[in-house]
């Protein structure tokens, strides 16, 4: 049974996509494999991103191959079965971040987390996803489905932040507005003030027209790989973005949830949303140009470096805006090498970073993000990405890098003249 | 070397494996194009043309991926591999269908650049089977196709350099049996490497990821 529906999610996955990297595109070159971090940490012939792929497209091959389906042993095509179902729950889960390195050093193009994904998706269709993924999904969920009975303990979390606001600003009425009908950003924390306050900070600082969601950015549907789950979270925060007509959505410094609102919701939902989106990092380069915030960079003088999130950069395409804000806050910023699109991804990526039995695995296939780091010589990194800061946090104690590692509002605001 | 049969491997018979071979990339071709595109519906970023366009030349920019920037041997052994597999391929056409253009230099230019390809073969070879990574992704199919290529290289070599009707008669013949096994095996690697470049290098293109002017 539980085989019958991994089969009928891969196969619903066959798009020209999946079909392409699923077909004999792959040459077995082998250049794409000291393109993954998981590979370089372990130095197992497993974790390539070829052969974690194979394992996939072999399935796919047994299917719409030719040769495969006559002489399966000839290209190693083979039926799905349950113990390999069970072994893809590491492979696609833990082992691969979905990080796209693969995809940008692979002289095919073969789109390597295209299967993976799929493969999330059949694990998912089987039951076989982490608990703790689906967990986390569910509650977002809850949460809309709940919203009366989170929103008074919401609101007074709020008022305790907007106190911080306050006093940091020094003007009794600086505010952060909720359900503002009208205003022209709706922006979209995280859960947490570290995601709240600095980002009230600038708004309140840039004049900005602003009220904040009621809802939080991450998105667990996406990284469970259950789309319909993936869109019910996203609609949340489109459907409160229609209610208050707002312009546009400001994403807080969280990876997936720029990839998903960004780029990937007009799919889900048959064509442009009604606004704008935007991540805050944009919205924070267009305020240095157009100098709505006072900014002294000597403010923070220790040497400076900054990760690129897979999904920020690599996917996303916000490459340049954060640098540009970083040379405008910081007197010593520092390039990791390599960096933007051939950036190393953390370890961390893909919801990995929630799944606290593979912290282990985690932390070692973060090895060649903590050897860029201590390259740089930088006391501070900084991410734009929540998963990316708490797997740097980890790997700053595993690996003792002696660093802070902090968000790009954060250390804007700290820049600030008020 | 009975001149009928000659004529019969030189022509009809690649022909006839020349329509084998494009009947079967058609299938497979309309196969491939008939399955849904997630299309990218967002205000876009860049430029999908020029991100398309960057995917199809981004094998010849050794330093626009770390994969050839850093092992730039194995870049210069994949250009010179690939050139004398064009070669090898040109001259199943010219031989038959344009005997004029093969005076003895020609002849011997082609042969000096696939010369490299068929040595480089054996690397690969020895690669595929010495190294763990490597042969864990290798299954029958790379290592025939890999021989199956060395051969049609050695043949193509013989028959440029010596040609007699003995070594034109087996290099055709392989030729023939080459392009027969062509559609099913990793070799079409090169159809379906122009639907990953469109697909893949639109999205980046559109997305404003590629190409883009920073350094890495």
């Amino acid at each position: 049974m539980t085989l019958d529906l991994a089969n009928k999610e891969l196969e619903k996955k066959y798009t020209k996509l999946v079909g392409t990297a699923a077909s004999n595109i792959c040459a077995h070159c082998g250049w794409c494999m000291d393109s993954c971090h998981v590979y370089l940490a372990s130095g197992n012939p497993e974790n390539t991103p070829v052969a974690k792929a194979e394992r996939i497209r072999r399935v796919y091959k047994q299917k719409h191959d030719w040769l495969s389906k006559v002489f399966p042993f000839w290209t190693g095509a083979k039926k799905l079965t349950e113990e390999e179902l069970e072994k893809w729950v590491k492979l696609a889960y833990r082992d691969c971040t979905l990080c796209e390195r693969c995809v940008v050093n692979c002289p095919m193009g073969v789109e390597t987390p295209q299967l993976i994904a799929a493969a999330r998706a059949a694990l998912v269709a089987a039951g076989k996803a982490p608990e703790i993924l689906t967990q986390l999904a569910d509650m977002a969920i809850s949460r809309e489905e709940n919203a009366e009975l989170y929103r008074d303990y919401f609101l007074e979390q709020v008022k305790e932040i907007e106190k911080q606001l306050q006093e940091f600003l020094g003007k009794p009425d600086a505010a952060i507005p909720i359900d503002r009908e009208g205003s022209k950003i709706l922006y979209v924390p995280l859960s947490g003030a570290h995601t709240i306050l600095p980002e009230a900070i600038i708004f309140n600082a840039a004049h900005e027209s602003w009220t904040m969601s009621m809802f939080e950015a991450s998105n667990y549907g996406v990284f469970l790989g259950d789309s319909a789950k993936a869109k019910r979270i996203t609609e949340r925060i489109i459907n409160e973005a229609k209610r208050l007509k707002v312009k546009e959505i400001v994403l807080t410094e969280c990876g997936h949830a720029y990839t998903t609102l960004r780029w990937e919701a007009p799919k889900w939902f048959g064509g442009p949303l009604p606004f704008r989106v935007r991540s805050i990092l944009e919205v924070l380069d267009e305020y240095i140009r157009e100098n709505r915030l006072k900014l002294d960079p000597s403010k923070n003088s220790e040497p400076v470096t900054y990760h690129d999130s897979c999904n920020l950069g690599r996917k996303g395409g916000l490459l340049e805006e954060p640098r540009r804000v970083l040379k405008a806050i910081a007197q010593d910023f520092r390039e990791m090498t390599p960096n933007r699109l051939q950036s190393f991804c953390c370890g961390g990526g893909a919801g990995l970073v929630a799944v606290e039995e593979w912290s282990e695995a985690r932390i070692k296939a973060g090895k060649p993000k903590a050897d860029q780091i201590r390259e740089t010589g930088a006391k501070i990194v900084v991410t734009s990405c929540d998963n990316c800061r708490h797997q740097i946090n980890e790997l700053n104690e595993h690996y003792h890098l002696g660093i802070k590692v902090t968000s790009l509002t954060e250390l804007t605001v700290q820049a600030m003249v008020i | 070397m009975d001149s009928g049969f000659v004529h019969f491997v030189e022509f009809e018979l690649q022909i006839i494996a020349l329509s084998w071979l494009v009947i079967f990339y058609v299938i497979k071709v309309l196969q491939l194009s008939r399955l849904p595109l997630p299309q990218e519906k967002e205000p876009r970023k860049g430029s999908p043309v020029l991100g398309a366009l960057h995917s199809y030349t981004n094998i010849f920019i050794p330093w626009s991926m770390e994969s050839s920037k850093k092992h730039f041997w194995r870049w210069v052994e994949f250009g010179a591999y690939h050139v004398g597999a064009l070669i090898a391929i040109l001259n199943t056409f010219t031989t038959p269908f344009a005997p004029g253009i093969m005076t003895q230099p020609v002849r011997w230019a082609f042969a000096i650049l696939i010369v490299p390809a068929f040595l480089l073969g054996f690397v690969k070879l020895a690669r595929r089977i010495s190294r763990p990574e490597m042969r864990l992704i290798s299954n029958p199919d790379d290592y025939f196709s890999l021989a199956s290529v060395e051969i049609f290289f050695f043949t193509g070599i013989m028959a440029l350099l010596l040609d007699t009707s003995v070594w034109r008669t087996i290099y055709f013949l392989i030729t023939a049996a080459f392009l027969f096994y062509v559609p099913f095996s990793k070799i079409s690697h090169y159809v379906y490497f122009f639907f990953a470049a469109t697909f893949t290098g639109k999205r980046y293109g559109w997305r404003g990821i590629r190409p883009q002017a920073g350094k890495t």
